[in-house]
Parts: structure tokens; sequence; C-alpha cells
């Protein structure tokens, strides 16, 4: 069965062939409309994944806390009515309550990869002179990296954090002059301190994050902290990262913990990013209906242009639906041929931007995944756009009357 | 006349066509037009310019709808049919020849000679190819077979016209000033042709033509003048030669 073979299909990319410039000129003109769209989906595609990934680099997509503690305004006993407005009280370092009974809870709700306590507070790093503040995060290591991927980001040493050991990132390194194998002291606001050996050396790509934190195991963590036995935070891995806020109510639900997902406290992002998602679709829109109009366009002239054929084409038997079809092909192969070519076009952009765009060191200013299922939605998208932009003109070249167009 | 369509290729009874109906310009063209044409006759529709020959041979050809009357083409009732059904009559029953050929100019002779086979079969096949070549054979042009239809000339092209009308081996053919762009040569070749398919294959012609040379070659002389048909008469010096 050659579809080739079949009437419509014949006369239609014979009349496509007959005004070959214009069929060439709109075909370029989708091309172009489908690559920008494809293009700008990519990189918008990217740009996201990259902030999503640089983001829960070090930060867990949601954060169990111990709730916050408020203070109780005075109230008059018989009438109710408030007898003194008290100031809201500091938060001072709390363990989460019954933290493995909430971590072996929250380990089974579906979409949860990774469940690890940890023991964060504020502490002191001091080497010889120099004093760097820092944030103590307390890390039991046979859960952490499934969660943080600590690991991978190692640059010198190694992550088995014991007793007595601490992982600094580079900035840090740098500031205070030390390698792997150098003992640093880290002390806390409660006086408590530690020395402890640097048995590596990691890099989150971000400065803050290598300046400010650094890692010790649970226990001494908890001993620094004056948090005994306790957890000051539970972070939870999710499968999906956009779900986590969804996962975050289920937990928040379940307790009285004060549950945080990435999603809340990154809310900028997610308006930025919400922008960005409406603009690019705003975008695809209208270059749509630019696309279609052109199509739409094109073949309205080309009716014009072929209505004696059209109306030849009646006399000898071709039915209404047949000559529809005819045109409603022309739409949907100048659509798809389009937005291959477009394809081709976004493809090429991408390789481009991907040479172009770079750190000053030479990485990728962002990965962009070149992903083959947004060029075939593309293509089905514009061949759709086609046979719909081909709808006004086909039924007026089925409505023609034969004798009307024969005469010319 | 009420047992006449069976028998008949074509009968009118009482046609009338009137343009812009409902409005102050109504105007009739065709005033009330009976004709049974035979299988097999070979007749000319002569009259001046705005006779209404040419929507006759639209209502005929089911191009335009009749305002009233009959109209029996092949046996069936054609007035009562709907638009699917008319069209499909029409591909069956009824070949054009028009004056200006009107070929598709982006299609081959032989492709444009399949045309018709090709709308009502709806995809290409052999037979249909072998049917075209024999058709072309026909009319003489089997070297031009693979020519554009643009490529080829006047006279050539409706010859192609001439075959494709005979395409789906109609019981009638309808052919509007058939020689009227072509020189006497040319124009004598064609109807020659027409006259040949006439004797050997038995399809009914109804030529439209201003030319009284060609119209005397013909077996019957319809004359319309007006939305009338004036006389209508068998043309003896034929008849009787033939």
């Amino acid at each position: 069965m050659n579809p080739l073979a079949w009437f419509e299909a014949i006369v239609a990319f014979r009349f496509m062939r007959e005004g070959l410039t214009q069929t060439l000129l709109i075909v370029f003109g989708v091309a172009l409309g489908a690559g920008v769209i494809i293009f700008m989906s990519a990189l918008l595609a990217g740009m996201q994944a990259n902030i999503v990934r640089r983001t829960l680099n070090f930060q867990a997509p949601i954060e169990i806390l111990a709730p916050e503690q408020v203070a109780r305004p005075l109230r008059d006993g018989r009438s109710g009515s408030v007898t003194a407005q008290v100031q809201p009280r500091s938060q001072q370092l709390r363990s989460v309550d019954q933290w493995q009974k909430v971590r072996g809870a929250v380990a089974k709700i579906p979409g949860v990869v990774g469940v690890t306590p940890i023991v964060a507070g504020p502490g002191f790093a001091q080497r010889g002179d120099a004093t760097k503040s820092v944030t103590i995060t307390g890390i039991e290591i046979e859960s952490y990296f499934d969660v943080i991927a600590l690991p991978d980001k190692i640059v010198t040493g190694r992550e088995d954090v014991g007793p007595l050991d601490i992982i600094i990132g580079t900035e840090l390194a740098k500031d205070l002059g030390t390698t792997v194998g150098d003992k640093l002291s880290l002390t806390t606001a409660r006086g408590i301190a530690s020395t402890l050996t640097v048995i590596g050396i990691f890099d989150f790509g971000n400065k803050g994050v290598n300046e400010r934190n650094v890692y010790v195991s649970l226990r001494t963590a908890q001993n620094l902290l004056d948090l005994t036995g306790g957890a000051s935070a539970i972070e939870v891995k999710v499968q999906d990262p956009f779900a986590a806020e969804t996962i975050a109510q289920i937990i928040r639900g379940g307790t009285d913990l004060e549950v945080d997902s990435w999603i809340r406290t990154n809310a900028q992002f997610f308006s930025a990013m919400a922008a960005q998602i409406l603009a690019n679709t705003l975008i695809r829109i209208f270059v749509g209906l630019t696309v279609a109009l052109g199509i739409a366009s094109v073949l309205v002239v080309s009716v014009v242009q072929k209505g004696k054929e059209i109306g030849i084409l009646r006399a000898m038997g071709t039915a209404r639906a047949q000559v529809l079809r005819v045109f409603l092909i022309q739409g949907a192969f100048m659509g798809l041929i389009g937005a291959l070519a477009g394809s081709l076009l976004a493809w090429g952009f991408l390789l481009l931007w991907r040479g172009v765009a770079k750190n000053p060191d030479g990485t990728p200013l962002f990965i962009v995944v070149i992903e083959p299922s947004l060029f075939a939605i593309a293509c089905a998208g514009a061949t759709l756009v086609g046979i719909l932009a081909a709808a006004i003109p086909a039924r007026r070249a089925a409505r023609l009357d034969p004798a009307v167009a024969i005469r010319g | 006349m009420a047992d006449a369509p069976a028998a008949a290729t074509l009968c009118l009874a009482g046609v009338r066509k009137s343009y812009g109906t409902g409005t102050p310009i109504e105007t009739e063209v065709l005033h009330g037009i009976d004709l049974t044409l035979v299988r097999g006759e070979f007749a000319a529709l002569i009259g001046p310019s705005g006779s209404g020959k040419t929507t006759l041979l639209n209502v005929i050809g089911l191009l335009d709808k009749p305002s009233s009357g009959q109209l029996f083409i092949a046996g069936q009732d054609a007035g009562a049919l709907d638009e699917m059904a008319a069209t499909a009559l029409r591909g069956r029953a009824i070949g054009f020849i028009f004056q200006y050929h009107y070929l598709l100019p982006a299609f081959t002779a032989l492709e444009n000679v399949m045309m018709p086979m090709l709308a009502a079969r709806g995809r290409t096949d052999d037979a249909m190819r072998e049917t075209a070549r024999n058709l072309l054979e026909r009319v003489g042009l089997t070297p031009w077979c693979d020519h554009k239809a643009s490529a080829i000339s006047g006279g050539q092209q409706q010859r192609v016209a001439i075959a494709r009308a005979l395409a789906m081996s109609p019981a009638l053919v309808l052919a509007d000033e058939p020689s009227g762009n072509l020189d006497t040569e040319n124009a004598d070749a064609v109807f020659d042709l027409m006259r040949d398919v006439n004797v050997t294959s038995g399809t009914t012609f109804l030529i439209v033509t201003h030319d009284p040379r060609l119209a005397q070659r013909c077996d019957r002389i319809v004359e319309l003048i007006d939305g009338c048909i004036v006389s209508d008469r068998v043309n003896h010096d034929v008849v009787r030669r033939g």
C-alpha cells in the first residue's frame, strides 16, 4: 500500500510542486517557527533542570524540624481579653521529638527515596589565627548520602567521617589554609570545642556553601551542639522533586512538626520559573498562530489559483470530500516538513549553544539535554496546526461551484 | 415521454433554469427545455451567444441544478440526486470536453487521462494505466504520453481531453466548442476523432458549436435561441451519407 498512490496525495503533491516557490517559502517559515519553539523549550528545560539540580545539590527536597516555640499572650481569666502582649520568643536549637519514629514513618510514604537525621547548628572553625563562622552539620553516613550526593562532590580525600573527622568546603579550606590531613578546631557558642582532622574537601559549585558548610559525624555534632541523642532535623529525599510540597503536606498532616519543602523555601525561584513557563507558553502560542496563518494564507491563494483545476477535477467526478482532503494533506505536509526542517535547525542551534555558552573555566553554562520527545511532539503539533490551518481553505475549495470555477 | 427516460441516454422534460432566484433581478435563462438523445446520437447544439447553450450543457452535465423540470441521464433521475450522488453519476456517465482543453497542467498527458478513473477508484492501479495508454493510442498521442499537458500543442491537448472524456466509458459526452480554439485542420481532426468514437463505441455526443460547417456534419442539429429550442431537426445529408 503506497500512500503516494492515493488520488488525494497525488494531486496534493503535484499542486505543491507546481507552486514550488510558495511551498518552499512557507515550509521555511514553518521551519523557523518550529525551530524557535524547540530551541526555546530545550533551553528553558535545561535551565530549569540546571537550577533544580544546583539547588538540590546541597539542599534536601524536604526538611522536618521541631515545631517552633511560641510565647502565649497573657489573657484575663474571666473576659478572655489579652492583658499583655508578649514578644515572640527566641528559638533554641531543639531535637525533633522522637525522631527515630518520625524517620520510620516518613520512610514508608510512597515517593520517598531517602530519610536521614542531621544535627545542624552554628559554630566557629579555627586554625591558627584564622577563625571562620560555619554551619556544622552532623551526618549519619549510612543514610545521609542517599539524600545528598556528598561523595560525588568530594574533590580531595574521602567522605566517611568518623567521630574525630571533618569534611570542609574548598573555600573554607582556602581561607584557613588547610588540606586533607590537617587539624582544625571547631567551637560552638556553648563553649564546647573539639579538634578534628580534615579528611575530605568538597565542592558544591556554590561559594556560600563551600565557605560555610562543614560536615562531621552525627555523634560529634550532638556533643558540640549539646543535643545528645537528638536530631535537629530530618532530611528527606523524594523521587520527583516537584512533588516535594505534596509529600511535605502529607508529613505535616500526620505530625505537628515543621515541614519545609524546597518548593516553599525557594518560592522566589518557583515564581520566576512559573513566569518563564508562562512566557514560553505565550511565545509558543503566538508562533504557532503565525505558522498557522502562514499556511492558511498560502493555501487560500492556492485555492484561488487552482480554482479552474479544482473545477475540472470536480467535473471529472471528484467528490467534495476528496477536494477537501487534497488541501488538508497539503496543510499537514507543510506543517510536518516544516517542523522536520525546524528540528534540524533547532538541533544545530542547540549544538552551537553548547559550544558557545560556557563558563570562563570551560565547563558548560548549563547542560542542555536534546530530548527526542521534544522533536516528536513539535512535529506532531506542527502537522496538526497545518491540518487546522488548511481547514478553511480546504472547505472553500470543496465548496467551489465547478461550473463557475471552470468558466474562471 | 413517460417511458422514454429508461431507454434514452439523456432526457430533459420542461427544464427551467433561473439565476438570482428570490431576488429582484431573477432571470430565467432556460424556458422549459424538452430534449431526448438516444444511444449513439451525434447531435449539435447551436445558437447565438447568450442563448443559454452553456447553461444547458452545465445542467445536463450536473454541474448546475435545474430550477424545475426533470432530467434523466442513463436512465437515472438525476434531478433528484444529492450533491454526492450527482458527482458520482457525473464521473461515471458523463465525459466533458471544453473549449480550452482544461487539462491539469501539472500532470502528464497520461496522468490527465487517468484522472477520472483515479478519482473514482481512489488509488492508481495498472489497469487504469493500461486503459489510459490505449485511449491515448486511439487519439494518436502515444509518443506524448509522458509529456506535461502544458508542453504539447493545442490540438494535441484537445485530443488528450477527448481521451480523458472517454476514460470512464461514459454514456454521454458533452463538448463545449471543442474546436473553437483550433485552426481548421486541427478542428477537423478533433471532430473526426469524436465521430470515430461515436461510430465505434456507440457513445452519445452533444456538441455545442458556433461553426455551421461542423454542425452540418452532425446527425441532428438542435437550435437554441433565448433559452428555447426553436428547431430540432435530423440532418438528412449526413444520415443519408452515413
